[in-house]
């Protein structure tokens, strides 16, 4: 049986904290206990997901990353091999580390795992990623001052470390700092409405 | 449904610099260690990464009128972006277009940056001024890139640019930048 029901949004588990979803699946076990699966899944992925944007800087590659690690962690749950359920997040971390590790070398081990739990570990959908609207984010960048504009996008276009923006401009890092969080600031307050002229 | 809370929030300058990797090991661990056990940091975080894949979205839409700078405009056509880069000498002018497939558009203004405090950029004829761009002194000139759809609707048109230096004294032209641009006709070079 597969994990992937719809857990509905105010229904008891959202109440829950991970340790003790992670708990109830390992007591459930041999049964399934879908709905605290769900949930904790829709809870995990996102985090997953941006420890792969992060260290593998590549979207598919770190939805690879969610599904390896959080089949892993279920089935693992479910066959009571994880020892300390109050630590879920701790053990995600380490096997998101592992795995990274694996995917850089080129190891590819998802398919193995599909192949040996099929169906009965079939994910529920990845949680869809934030995703900001194209033309306020445009507005919002040109409404910053050039110079803010400017440290933005050579900072987070490429994920360039302050030392090195601040190299092609002619500016110290620490410059450089003060003025991508305070153009960050006032982006995020534009693209959420809090100040847009 | 309970709003999950955190006790020791991460700030959002820290964020960022986990985000770019300028933390030490150690630091970087004990933050990831809060993310995967804080559901309201890694929101932020979420918040963070959807910015910067939208700036990088927009950037490669040639949707950004900026200033940028050489080394960067050649890492974006090292990656595969089609830039039409059009140098600009000091006080000159350059025929100019763009064409369909052109991801963005970018000129180069050639001018004598040393010992200059503050610099703003006027642009057109309705004088929209840009102030205190950043720039390299060492690099003798301001790269540009326009909103490529602009451009793409512009007919054909003499647009200028100008340089204006700002100090205590007060202000000074230190470069006029001409471009004759003609829509695309499918015979067109970069300069």
């Amino acid at each position: 049986m597969p994990y992937a029901s719809k857990v509905p949004e105010h229904s008891s588990e959202t109440a829950l904290d991970d340790a003790t979803l992670a708990r109830r699946i390992a007591q459930t076990a041999p049964g399934i206990d879908s709905m605290a699966e769900t949930e904790l899944y829709r809870r995990l992925a996102p985090r997953v997901r941006l420890y792969g944007l992060k260290h593998l800087r590549n979207e598919s590659a770190a939805a690879d990353l969610v599904q390896q690690v959080l089949l892993t962690t279920i089935e693992r749950l479910r066959a009571g091999r994880l020892r300390e359920p109050e630590q879920i997040g701790s053990y995600v971390l380490g096997m998101c580390r592992m795995v990274v590790l694996d995917l850089r070398r080129g190891h590819v081990r998802r398919e193995r795992l599909l192949e040996t739990y099929g169906e009965g570990l079939a994910p529920a959908d990845m949680p869809e990623p934030l995703v900001l609207n194209s033309a306020r984010l445009q507005r919002c960048l040109e409404h910053l001052s050039v110079r803010e504009c400017t440290v933005l996008v050579m900072s987070f276009y490429d994920d360039m470390p302050s030392d090195e923006v601040g190299n092609e401009l002619g500016l110290t890092a620490a410059n450089i700092r003060v003025i991508r969080h305070r153009g960050l600031e006032r982006l995020r307050d534009c693209v959420t409405g809090k100040e847009l002229s | 449904m309970i709003r999950p809370t955190c006790s020791a929030p991460v700030g959002l300058a820290r964020l960022v610099e986990y985000w770019l990797a300028e933390l030490d090991a150690a630091t970087e661990a004990r933050i990831e260690e809060h993310l995967f056990g804080c559901g309201v940091c890694s929101r932020k975080l979420e918040e963070l990464a959807a910015l910067a894949t939208g700036i990088h979205q927009l950037v490669r839409q040639g949707a950004v009128h900026t200033v940028l700078t050489s080394a960067f405009v050649r890492r974006l056509t090292e990656q595969g972006l089609r830039v039409r880069e059009y140098n600009v000498p000091h006080n000159g002018s350059v025929d100019c277009t763009v064409a369909p497939e052109d991801d963005m558009v970018v000129a180069r203004l050639q001018a004598p940056l040393q010992g200059i405090e503050r610099l703003d950029l006027v642009e057109g004829e309705a004088r929209e001024r840009l102030y205190d761009i950043p720039f390299n002194a060492k690099h003798g000139e301001v790269v540009v890139t326009p909103r490529v759809e602009e451009l793409r609707k512009l007919p054909a048109s003499t647009l200028r640019m100008r340089l204006v230096a700002v100090d205590a004294s007060g202000e000074r032209v230190i470069g006029e930048y001409t471009f004759h641009h003609t829509p695309y006709s499918g015979r067109s070079s970069t300069t």
